[in-house]
């Protein structure tokens, strides 16, 4: 037979495999995690710093950075998830909930720009890590949550208030990188437009995507299969021209997210659940993010992380613990409220990274900080919602059992 | 021990409603329960809000009444601060006896002691009973009397199923039902109706004798459809879904009011044993079929439409309508019967417009907000309470 039909050893490797190890072998950690009662993300994500050693051994790093796309996509799954659970006209009815996010937002940002600026960093950089710090990783609380099949008021304002502060986030990073261009001294026309057309033009793909899903949503019949094979086209593809229009992916997506809920808009698309399908980018998503996080950067920044980590909670608390409690939270829910907050994770990579994308020389030591307390918050962030959303009392009981015979008594 | 009867104004009338909590995503149930109603206790509210079984529940209790129109202006008060405390919460809340599709194993026991104890006694029975009734309660002068108008009421039972039937969907389907709710009733173990005693004294014997074989401790236990709640000193009929609009819930009580105004003041002697035996045909033919349903008449050895029943009823207590005040409650029913109108019809033509469930129950909502529209400034709760 002729050799060239057949492989030649070592295998060579293509994302599809990886794809699928990744996925196992992050469900697996994912089961080991809850055999201890742990939240099953951070399975995954040990798995990922399991597998990081053993793919520069394999050198199979290139690959893995392939894998990103997958990671995209997931982002961009999650991110329009939030946007559809971002529900303005409640933030009318209800001041408080505006006042609680703006406060945990202004608290966290503020008090990690104070704590960097004490340890040295110039202002325009901690600037950014300030912004980068408001934002908190929507598909940890979307996926602890969901896990802890946890319902109920601090769940639901925990969506809401995530999805503003990633919004927010990405808005003031998008701006500041205005400055970025000026410190770095592009021309004043480049410093004002680019912020501009990031924030216009991610919008503006939002919208018009949501129109036309919209659009076609009018002409299907009304299932929920053929709606989700439509949103989920939609996303990826999304996801792909934010990226090919060099906008904002997180903007992009969270306005179509925003743009695809029904309010006031005629119901022609169904609030279906992209759920298992999109678990298991959320599994890949997590095992790379892993994978692909410099565990050297606590060494190299380990105070300065800790800073930002401890900064960020205290203003995460004394933001919520403000405000909530004003809109009838009782305080154990405010409290679980503030603590869903605090996990950090893919989203702050990847508003780092677009950071780090435009200058790359721009700001080592910030990116050490940012990576340090991702892999901080990676681990305690999923702790941190899943005590908090139980401290609320919003994840689901035990079922009571009686003994046969047993009536009930007066 | 007896069980003590205690009297009330004969005739004076009050409802219960449970309702539903929704998510204002997808309109699913949810659990909201207990944040609505931490928020209701101080709302200053003319009618009592309080917890069911479920944390998706929540349960309306008015105050006691004598005519038709104050009822149904506390009601939709009452509705009025609901859909506001809701509003703020981002819920929802709506009447209809079942929530079209919700998964039963998603609820929550609300964590009282006793709806704990339910729930550890039934299993997924006590899960399942998230479907919604309206109770009305009649007062009565004696026990005697609750067991008599217990017992001449079971003949109008299809009546209360067929105007307020509103659950023709369940677990994402069409049952072919006006109510589905009802099944989920009869599971229980103690569901049915009151045993064929004469009296009240009679009725204490049964009481103890079911007490003493450790069945049963309480009248609580008994998930009958219509039943004497000795507590208040009413009859309490539990058969009706929660219609979909307060209006609706009040006109009901208003009809339960005059039949049992009827009923009390020509008495009728004769045998109830027929009318029990066809009682859980006509009940199935009320529950299936709605206005449409044949019943069986034991007297007349003939079957009737539901629908010329409740007209020919409508007929024969006009006058005592008019008496209690009950004349726009009854002229709306005669109404509705005679185009065969009911919320079940309501809801299968909002779905075969919008295809979609999520979409009902979002129209259902609406309906429940707007229709009456919110009571004026000169009935707002705290001024309806001052007025009490």
């Amino acid at each position: 037979m002729d050799a060239r039909l057949l492989p030649t050893l070592p295998l060579a490797f293509n994302p599809a495999v990886l794809f699928g190890v990744l996925l196992v072998a992050g469900m697996l950690g994912g089961e080991v995690a809850r055999q201890l009662r742990l939240p099953r993300v951070i399975g995954y994500v040990l798995v990922g710093f399991g597998l990081a050693p053993l793919a520069s051994a394999l050198n199979i790093g290139p690959l893995l950075d392939e894998a990103r796309f997958f990671v995209d996509i997931a982002l961009g799954l999650v991110l329009f998830d939030l946007g559809r659970r971002m529900d303005l006209s409640w933030l009318k009815r209800d001041w408080t909930l505006a006042a609680t996010s703006m406060g945990e937002s202004l608290a966290a940002s503020g008090l990690v720009f104070v704590a960097l600026h004490l340890l040295g960093f110039a202002p325009l950089q901690a600037g950014i890590a300030a912004a980068i710090s408001m934002a908190t990783s929507p598909a940890v609380v979307l996926l602890v949550a969901q896990e802890a099949r946890a319902e109920g008021q601090v769940t639901e304002r925990a969506y809401t208030l995530v999805a503003l502060n990633s919004l927010v986030a990405s808005v003031i990073v998008t701006m500041l990188t205005a400055s970025v261009h000026y410190e770095v001294k592009l021309d004043i026309d480049t410093a004002v437009l680019h912020p501009l057309y990031l924030f216009v033009g991610s919008l503006a793909l939002g919208g018009a995507l949501a129109a036309l899903a919209r659009g076609i949503a009018g002409m299907v019949e009304r299932s929920p299969e053929l709606h989700f094979t439509l949103l989920a086209g939609f996303v990826v593809a999304a996801v792909g021209l934010a990226q090919a229009g060099k906008l904002s992916v997180i903007l992009s997506l969270l306005a179509f997210g925003l743009f695809a809920r029904n309010e006031g808009r005629g119901h022609d698309l169904l609030a279906v659940d992209l759920g298992r399908a999109s678990r298991l980018f959320y599994v890949v998503l997590f095992v790379i993010t892993g994978a692909s996080l410099p565990l050297e950067s606590l060494q190299t920044a380990g105070l300065g992380a800790l800073a930002l980590v401890l900064a960020r909670a205290a203003g995460k608390f004394a933001g919520v613990l403000l405000f909530a409690p004003m809109g009838g939270l009782r305080l154990r829910q405010a409290t679980g409220l503030a603590a869903t907050l605090l996990p950090m994770s893919s989203l702050a990579l990847l508003l780092q990274h677009d950071v780090a994308r435009l200058y790359p020389s721009f700001g080592q030591e910030l990116t050490a900080v940012v990576l340090g307390a991702v892999v901080m918050m990676e681990l305690l962030g999923p702790l941190a919602v899943q005590w908090g959303l139980r401290f609320a009392g919003e994840t689901e009981p035990e079922a009571p059992r009686a003994p046969a015979g047993a009536i009930l008594e007066r | 021990m007896p069980l003590d009867f205690k009297t009330s104004d004969p005739l004076t009338v009050g409802v219960e409603l449970e309702l539903m909590v929704l998510n204002t995503r997808d309109h699913d149930l949810t659990r909201g329960a207990p944040d609505l109603l931490a928020r209701l206790a101080k709302a200053g509210l003319p009618s009592e809000v309080k917890p069911e079984i479920t944390e998706s529940m929540i349960e309306v209790n008015s105050t006691v009444h004598t005519r038709f129109e104050p009822l149904a202006a506390e009601l939709a008060a009452t509705r009025d601060g609901i859909v506001e405390a809701a509003g703020r919460l981002n819920l929802a809340v709506c009447g209809g006896g079942s929530h079209p599709f919700h998964k039963w194993s998603d609820r929550r026991i609300y964590p009282t002691e006793r709806f704990l104890k339910v729930s550890a006694l039934y299993g997924y029975l006590a899960k399942q009973f998230t479907v919604f009734g309206q109770h009305i309660h009649v007062g009565v002068a004696s026990g005697d009397d609750a067991i008599y108008l217990t017992h001449r009421m079971a003949r109008y039972i299809p009546h209360f199923i067929a105007l307020s039937a509103s659950s023709p969907f369940t677990q994402g389907e069409d049952t072919s039902f006006e109510t589905s709710r009802l099944h989920a009733v009869s599971a229980f173990p103690l569901a049915g109706h009151l045993p064929e005693v004469g009296s009240w004294e009679e009725f204490n014997g049964y009481f103890d004798e079911m007490a003493g074989y450790g069945i049963v401790s309480s009248m609580k236990d008994f998930y009958w459809d219509i039943r004497p709640k000795p507590e208040y000193g009413t009859i309490e009929i539990r058969i009706g879904d929660t219609p979909l609009t307060v209006l609706q819930a009040a006109e009901l009580a208003a009809y339960a009011q005059v039949l049992a105004a009827d009923l009390l003041r020509n008495r009728d002697s004769e045998p109830i044993a027929p009318q029990y035996l066809v009682y859980g045909y006509n009940r199935f033919q009320a529950c299936r079929f709605g206005f449409e349903a044949m019943l069986a008449d034991p007297r007349a050895h003939t079957h009737i439409r539901l629908r010329e029943d409740v007209l020919a009823t409508l007929y024969r207590v006009q006058r005592i309508g008019d008496e209690l005040g009950a004349a726009s409650a009854l002229r709306a029913i005669g109404d509705r019967t005679d185009r065969g109108l009911n919320d079940a019809r309501w809801l299968r033509e909002r779905f075969s417009q919008s295809g979609h469930l999520a979409d009902v129950v979002r129209l259902q909502a609406a309906r429940w907000r707007e229709e009456p529209a919110a009571v004026g400034a000169d009935l707002a709760p705290g001024k309806l309470r001052a007025a009490k």
